[in-house]
């Protein structure tokens, strides 16, 4: 009788505040993988059921091995907050739509583990995990990651590799409508544009996303571009070809806000964005791989912590 | 998604709203405070209960009954005063005497006035002479509404209450901020107007607002409450035994003391066991596991939120999203000063300006990975405190 007393007049508490803006890991995992089914579906109307072998090993091994690395590290499992399913996507987006179960496989699991679990987990790492994944695919086997060589099969073009082997006059009939439409060869995700850019700006509708990366990249981009375009018409591609080709939109939306590998002040990722965004088009102009947006990433990436030092002051500080 | 607007200025539509006395109250005390009742003693409503033993002219405020009652208990953290019991056969009704108007009020003024406010349950710990006084006019948080109601319902308290105020200190300019929109003005003092989303209420942020400075060193701010409750001295020269608390859409004068549980009953509102609750507002507020526990004088809502209605605090690993960062009212990194309090670095989060912290809950409020960043930081203040408090000791004793 007495412990009912008690047990009917104590009431649970909870820490302040009492109020919580409702977003969850989850929610937002959620979010983002809806706003990226438009682009799985364009993926798989260009390329067929390649594109969904592929999407589907990556989500698979990625969640799977995080799961494991996980139990093996004493962690609890972390695979319902859908973090390792997006990574695993946003993985596939970056590979040609024909790439084998195991480079997939080995890309994936690479991702995880190199890219997130060394670390600690979602979150705790300093590189975008699957932009480290198609780095270590594209330095590892380059003739499987070679978009050109690997979609023979498809009558079309990869306008990054014209451009890089065969010069400006190879890529003049691609018009950027259709860069825009995914009408050329390309990563089987990255490559759809005009989805892509969807994607980004619902994330960024539902405030997922926050503008400053995505926009300071995209103006990089840009100003990059009409840097070169305007030093040499006849050599450099249109500030608008970098936009809309290869991982740019990706990278814009997806690579670079990518949470723990970005900084966290105004300033600090405007600058980190702008930044990503020149490498982009330096990468493609003067490295020997045709798409720099993943490399670019990873190394403003590793600039973070310097932008992050950038730092106002405190309140009330002198 | 879910999105909530942390806007806290509000059309008022009811009236200020009184509830019965109640028969038992639990007055909350502070540890500084001396009790000066015993057990089974008759008191009469605002009679003094507990003192504050220093003689000093600012500090908090004597407690005194709300109630005409018998004291039944006397405890570390509140004095319970219940029904006196019917006397018995024969004998005469025990005698309640409440304390006369105190006339002095009209002819003190300065340090004298202040102690006098004191020691009629006034906190003055908070008034200075002659600095710029400012009242924060803004709700404190959204879902209270006490600032706008008092500024409409309760004008003659609160010009009174600065009347007084300006003969006990004497301040060198008043102005008085409020939400952007509002034409409001009392007795003559300049009105600023600012935003009313939350966090910009919090006093530091409406300094900020008023005087254009940080932390500046010759301000003093207080709430509407608080000048509402001078104010009711001022105009009753009373003690003070009533608090304005907000409880749903309303806000009731409630006798200090007054057990939660009674003033939700006679508001009216729904609550029970898979209610989570808390004194003061949803954003600052201080959990509430015991209904009976009283009402204190400085109380401005009691805030209820269904259980399960928002994410549940887990103490989940940061993402490092940056979320905390972007809302931070006092440009720190709420996230990483919370991750160094997890991991005992305490002294990385006095390098990395965790005194800068405000304590508005922002931080939390945003987590998506649920983290109880404020409680991290408020770890971090208090384990730095210790370690200074510790540190001097020892000096000392050298």
């Amino acid at each position: 009788m007495a412990s009912q007393d008690i047990s009917k007049k104590i009431y649970s508490v909870a820490t302040a505040p009492l109020w919580h803006s409702g977003r969850t890991l989850q929610k937002n995992m959620l979010q983002t993988l809806l706003a990226l089914l438009p682009v799985v579906a364009m993926a798989v109307y260009r390329y067929g059921y390649d594109a969904v072998e592929v999407m589907a090993w990556a989500g698979l091994t990625a969640v799977v091995t995080e799961a494991l690395v996980q139990k093996l590290m004493g962690q609890q499992s972390t695979s319902d907050d859908f973090s390792a399913l997006v990574d695993g996507l946003l993985f596939a987006f970056l590979l040609p739509a024909t790439a084998p179960a195991w480079l997939v496989i080995i890309g994936s699991a690479v991702m995880v583990i190199l890219g997130r679990m060394v670390f600690g987990g979602f979150g705790g790492s300093p590189l975008c995990a699957p932009a480290v994944g198609w780095a270590v695919l594209a330095i590892s086997w380059p003739e499987f990651m070679d978009l050109n060589g690997m979609l023979l099969k498809w009558d079309l073009v990869e306008p990054l590799s014209e451009l890089k082997f065969f010069g400006l006059d190879a890529i003049s009939s691609i018009s950027p409508m259709s860069l825009l439409l995914g009408e050329n060869l390309g990563a089987l995700g990255a490559s759809q544009a005009a989805m892509v850019l969807l994607a980004g700006v619902y994330l960024m509708a539902r405030g997922l996303v926050r503008w400053f990366i995505p926009v300071s990249f995209l103006a990089g981009v840009l100003i990059a571009g009409q840097v070169y375009n305007l030093i040499d018409p006849q050599v450099h591609a249109t500030p608008l070809f970098h936009l809309l080709s290869g991982s740019t939109l990706l990278a814009a939306f997806f690579l670079m806000p990518y949470p723990s590998s970005s900084p966290a002040w105004r300033l600090p990722m405007l600058l980190f964005g702008f930044f990503g965004g020149v490498m982009v088009v330096v990468i493609r102009t003067y490295g020997i791989y045709p798409d720099g947006a993943a490399f670019a990433v990873l190394l403003a990436n590793l600039c973070t912590p310097l932008f992050d030092l950038i730092q106002p002051k405190p309140f009330g500080g002198r | 998604m879910m999105k909530l607007r942390l806007n806290t200025s509000v059309e008022i539509k009811d009236v200020l709203q009184n509830v019965p006395t109640p028969t038992l109250v639990r007055i909350p005390i502070q540890k500084k405070h001396k009790p000066v009742v015993k057990k089974k003693q008759i008191v009469g409503r605002g009679q003094v209960v507990a003192e504050n033993p220093s003689k000093n002219a600012h500090g908090i405020g004597y407690v005194h009954s709300s109630i005409d009652g018998i004291v039944e208990d006397v405890l570390p953290d509140a004095i319970v005063i219940g029904p006196i019991p019917a006397p018995k056969e024969g004998e005469e009704a025990a005698a309640v005497v409440r304390p006369e108007p105190c006339a002095e009020l009209d002819s003190l003024s300065n340090e004298e006035l202040s102690r006098k406010l004191l020691e009629l349950g006034i906190d003055t710990s908070r008034f200075h002479a002659s600095r710029a006084l400012i009242i924060n006019g803004l709700n404190p948080e959204p879902g209270v509404l006490v600032s706008e109601q008092l500024v409409k319902d309760a004008q003659d308290v609160l010009k009174a209450g600065l009347q007084i105020l300006e003969r006990a200190i004497k301040p060198g300019t008043v102005k008085l901020v409020v939400a952007n929109g509002k034409q409001i003005s009392l007795h003559g003092c300049t009105t600023v107007n600012a935003s009313d989303v939350y966090p910009a209420t919090i006093d530091p942020l409406v300094v900020h607002a008023a005087t254009g400075s940080e932390r500046p060193d010759n301000v003093d701010v207080i709430s509407i409450s608080a000048l509402y409750r001078v104010g009711l001295v001022a105009t009753t020269k009373l003690p003070l035994t009533e608090a304005a608390v907000t409880v749903g859409e309303k806000v009731y004068r409630v006798p200090v003391g007054m057990p939660v549980q009674d003033l939700l009953n006679a508001a009216g509102v729904e609550y029970g066991p898979d209610w989570k609750l808390a004194l003061n507002g949803p954003m600052r507020g201080e959990a509430l596991s015991d209904l009976s526990r009283g009402i204190p004088a400085d109380c401005t809502a009691v805030t209820l939120v269904r259980e399960g209605l928002y994410p549940s605090v887990e103490p989940n690993p940061c993402i490092n999203c940056g979320e905390c960062v972007l809302v931070c009212p006092a440009r720190i990194q709420p996230g990483m000063l919370s991750r160094y309090a997890e991991f005992n670095m305490f002294e990385s989060t006095r390098s990395q300006h965790v005194d800068a912290c405000l304590e508005c809950g922002m931080c939390t409020f945003v987590c998506p990975a649920n983290r109880p960043v404020m409680q991290y930081l408020l770890l971090a203040k208090k384990q730095l405190a210790a370690q200074d408090e510790a540190v001097s000791t020892c000096r000392l004793q050298d």
